[in-house]
């Protein structure tokens, strides 16, 4: 058969894939074990955005994918897809979670103190080059705190609405099965609290940055001040068809609550994640401070910052152009030469 | 209440890769879009191992339909060895263990990126189309909330006025592919990026279409028999790339969508789109006795 | 490579009712066979907990309580199963749905007998021209009322079940009771 070699195009894309694969080489498990063990941060950043939490599969997709990001949490969310759904934890309270760094940007000190936790924020970024020469950097040793600071603390919007300063939105009270889930239900406008929550939770970490620091930057109505950001673990609780409940163990999470005057009071903005990610937490949390009232089609109206922000759906769409297109291109040359071969019409006077 | 009572015995991979739960999903919003012909239906649409805009909304729909006896065609720009099809085809053999075939006549489902074939489909055959951007009013409104209203109220003004003005200033109508066209006199909706000349191919069709948009979360459907009318004012007809002239120059078909092959010498080449309608015609060329389906287009022109 | 994976008893089944609604539905009128007689299949194939169900029919109850989906009145029913109607005012309680969202319009079960009864004349989408069909087993009155209550695209849309045969009447037929 001359016309068209059908080996040919299947042929193709095998040896490419190939190739690809063969860059990396093997993968053993001792390489997933060395890249969880290396990058916590970045595994954390893949959980999120996949909306799964697994720090072994999170480090095998990174391993297959060579740290193609995107394709790392297109890997996750596709087997998470896969994956049946046994049960429903029970919400977290702030107050529960098991609280690692907790700093305010609003008060000097709050209730339970500043707790600085692990962070690079006052580091001087410094590469350590000498490792390259063959001088392992071991870091000095944590001296630990005479007091420990309290694990457990509730949020400071809590003693802000205790004081009448900021309204908080009633306590959802919806349970289980039926909250609503972004991964089975579509996304429309105006959108479910907890389909905005999830969206964010799962956006992808630059473009959140990109459309929360243009709101910071004035796109959006509200600045920010950081009310409160936290690292911590949440024990995730789950109940056993018998009525017993008990912890199936801990996730690491963050959030951030951000605050505006708002007239006479505090308007909040608020977002989560799996993982410890401060960046997405914060510019997450601007977009909803900035959401409500938006104008329709600006950066901070919340159809178009949860679109912008999904970053397997916008990847995806970029690298489509990359596909034939050949139909579409033909169909436009057409209409162009026509137009062109026939003289404009002036339009009547 | 027993664990197995509430439980499947454990596979690697659900039949079709999607779990019994998308697929009733799907299910659900496939009676609606083909109960409400053109109109858009929301859906979950879920990840599967691709990327968005790759066809996953096609996928789908596909996934949802397969079944082992299932004899499948996949094609990108009329071509079914183009290297996104190929890949679209190999996932559903491996994940369905349906039969593929090149053959227009042989399918008894078509998974398509911006082609409908040249040959005509029957009813016992469905059409999927894969689609990127599932509204037709994106140019003139890109919120999706306000151009559901719009289609809320049958508010086509804007479409109409935007027509109106390429008029105006070119003389013609400008829109290449995706042409908007209304379905069953009420929704307008995008055919997907086909060219204009398969948009008739819709129009009162013997096949059921399905148009899946899986990174938008769409879903819509052109039953059999249901007008398909692309928008265009009374004055000015409808027109079609003008292909109709145009002779394949490897096989010799003559009166199909080409593809154009710019030559060293400044000239074009055109090779028909539809590939496997081009090798019937080359083995029936050489003499083969195989079966070449009727063509909607006859002479270059479509009957009306 | 895995090999392809096997569809089980439930697959092929819900796969199979799901072809005849979906080729009932795109042809109105037209009856097409199930795998299997009665709702069983259908509840099989297209609910779970995601949807909200009314079962005019008791005997259904425990069928869709297995599937997860919550039995709700008929007016907040986004399937809901009528059984063999004798009350005409249920139909008024369908969920139309809205212009914004026709798809909230509720998908309708109900039996009836095909091949007796009021004789009918389809047209609309997948009508190819008009199509004649006898369907009985229904209150007087009932086309009527259908036509009354839909405001296209706002409406719900019929499956008529006799035994294992389907037909489809989706909100977009027009009916005359001939």
């Amino acid at each position: 058969m001359a016309y068209v070699a059908t080996r040919g195009g299947e042929r193709a894309i095998e040896q490419s894939e190939r190739l690809f694969r063969e860059a990396m080489g093997p993968i053993e498990a001792a390489r997933v074990a060395e890249i969880r063990a290396a990058m916590p941060y970045l595994i954390d950043r893949v959980m999120g955005e996949a909306s799964l939490y697994d720090e072994d599969l999170a480090a095998l997709a990174l391993a297959q994918t060579g740290g193609e990001l995107y394709e790392a949490v297109l890997l996750l969310r596709a087997w998470r897809t896969t994956q049946p759904r046994l049960g429903v934890a029970a919400a977290v309270e702030q107050g529960d979670l098991f609280t690692h760094r907790r700093i305010s940007a609003a008060f000097k000190d709050i209730p339970g103190g500043q707790v600085l936790g692990p962070t690079l924020d006052y580091s001087h970024r410094v590469l350590e080059t000498d490792v390259l020469a063959g001088k392992p950097f071991d870091p000095p040793k944590v001296d630990p705190a005479d007091n420990p600071a309290p694990a457990f603390q509730p949020s400071v919007s809590a003693w802000q609405a205790a004081n009448d300063l900021v309204d908080l939105p009633k306590p959802d009270t919806t349970k289980g099965e039926a909250i609503p889930d972004v991964t089975r239900e579509p996304l429309l406008f105006p959108s479910k609290r907890a389909h905005t929550l999830q969206s964010l939770a799962r956006a992808e970490t630059g473009s959140v940055l990109a459309l929360g620091y243009a709101a910071m930057r004035g796109y959006g109505q509200a600045h920010p001040t950081v009310n409160e950001l936290r690292l911590a673990e949440a024990e995730v609780m789950v109940t056993h068809p018998s009525g017993t409940a008990f912890s199936a163990g801990r996730v690491k999470v963050s959030q951030a609550e951000v605050v505006s005057k708002q007239g006479e009071t505090l308007g909040l903005g608020f977002a989560a994640t799996f993982g410890w990610n401060e960046v997405k937490c914060i510019a997450a949390a601007t977009l909803d401070l900035n959401a409500k009232g938006a104008p329709k089609g600006s950066a901070t109206e919340e159809e178009f910052f949860l679109y912008h922000t999904e970053g397997v759906e916008a990847s995806g769409f970029c690298i489509h152009f990359k596909l034939p297109h050949y139909v579409t291109f033909q169909s436009s040359l057409d209409a162009m030469r026509d137009a062109r071969a026939k003289p404009v019409k002036e339009p009547a006077e | 209440m027993t664990l197995a009572s509430l439980t499947k015995p454990w596979a690697p991979m659900s039949y079709g890769f999607l779990d019994a739960s998308a697929k009733r999903e799907l299910r659900r919003k496939m009676i609606k879009a083909v109960c409400v012909p053109g109109c858009q239906m929301p859906y979950a649409s879920r990840e599967v191992p691709m990327a968005r805009g790759w066809g996953t909304g096609g996928l789908q729909v596909s996934l949802t339909l397969i079944h082992p006896q299932m004899r499948v065609k996949v094609i990108d720009q009329g071509a079914d060895d183009s290297v996104n099809a190929a890949s679209i085809r190999r996932f559903l053999a491996r994940v369905s263990g349906a039969p593929a075939t090149l053959d227009t006549l042989e399918a008894d489902l078509i998974q398509s990126r911006h082609r409908i074939p040249e040959e005509i489909l029957r009813e016992d055959q469905v059409l999927v189309l894969q689609v990127p951007n599932p509204e037709p009013l994106r140019s003139v409104q890109p919120n999706m909330s306000i151009a559901r209203q719009m289609h809320g109220d049958a508010d086509y003004g804007r479409m109409w006025l935007q027509l109106y003005e390429q008029i105006v200033r070119s003389g013609r109508v400008m829109q290449g592919a995706s042409y908007p066209s209304m379905v069953n006199g009420r929704h307008v909706m995008t055919p997907s990026p086909i060219p204009r000349w398969d948009v008739p191919k819709l129009h009162m069709a013997q096949h059921l279409t399905i148009l899946s948009a899986g990174r938008e979360k769409r879903i819509f459907a052109v039953p059999p028999y249901t007008r398909v009318e692309p928008l265009v004012f009374d004055d000015v007809p409808y027109r079609v790339e003008e292909h109709g002239g145009l002779t394949c120059y490897r096989s010799g078909a003559k009166g199909f969508f080409m593809n154009e092959i710019p030559q060293g010498d400044g000239s074009s080449a055109y090779e028909v789109s539809d590939s496997e309608y081009g090798v019937k015609a080359i083995r029936t060329r050489d003499g083969e006795a195989i079966e070449t389906g009727e063509t909607w287009y006859k002479n270059g022109e479509m009957p009306q | 490579m895995l090999s392809p994976p096997l569809p089980d008893a439930a697959e092929t089944r819900a796969n199979a009712t799901f072809d005849a609604i979906l080729w009932a539905l795109s042809r109105p009128g037209l009856p097409r066979a199930l795998p299997e007689a009665g709702e069983g299949v259908l509840i099989e194939a297209l609910l779970d907990r995601e949807c909200q169900v009314y079962a005019g029919d008791p005997l259904l109850i425990p069928l869709i309580g297995q599937t997860g989906a919550r039995l709700v009145d008929i007016a907040r029913a986004d399937h809901v199963f009528l059984g063999r109607l004798t009350d005409l005012s249920l139909l008024g309680h369908c969920a139309v749905g809205s212009d914004l969202y026709p798809d909230d319009g509720a998908t309708v079960v109900l039996r009836a007998s095909l091949g007796s009864g009021d004789s009918l004349r389809l047209t609309g989408p997948g009508v190819n021209g008009a199509v004649e069909v006898q369907i009985g087993g229904l209150p007087g009155g009932f086309w009527h009322r259908r036509a009354e209550l839909l405001r296209y695209p706002m409406g719900f849309d019929l499956l008529v079940l006799d035994g294992d045969r389907i037909i489809g009447l989706p909100r977009s037929t027009s009916i005359e009771v001939l």
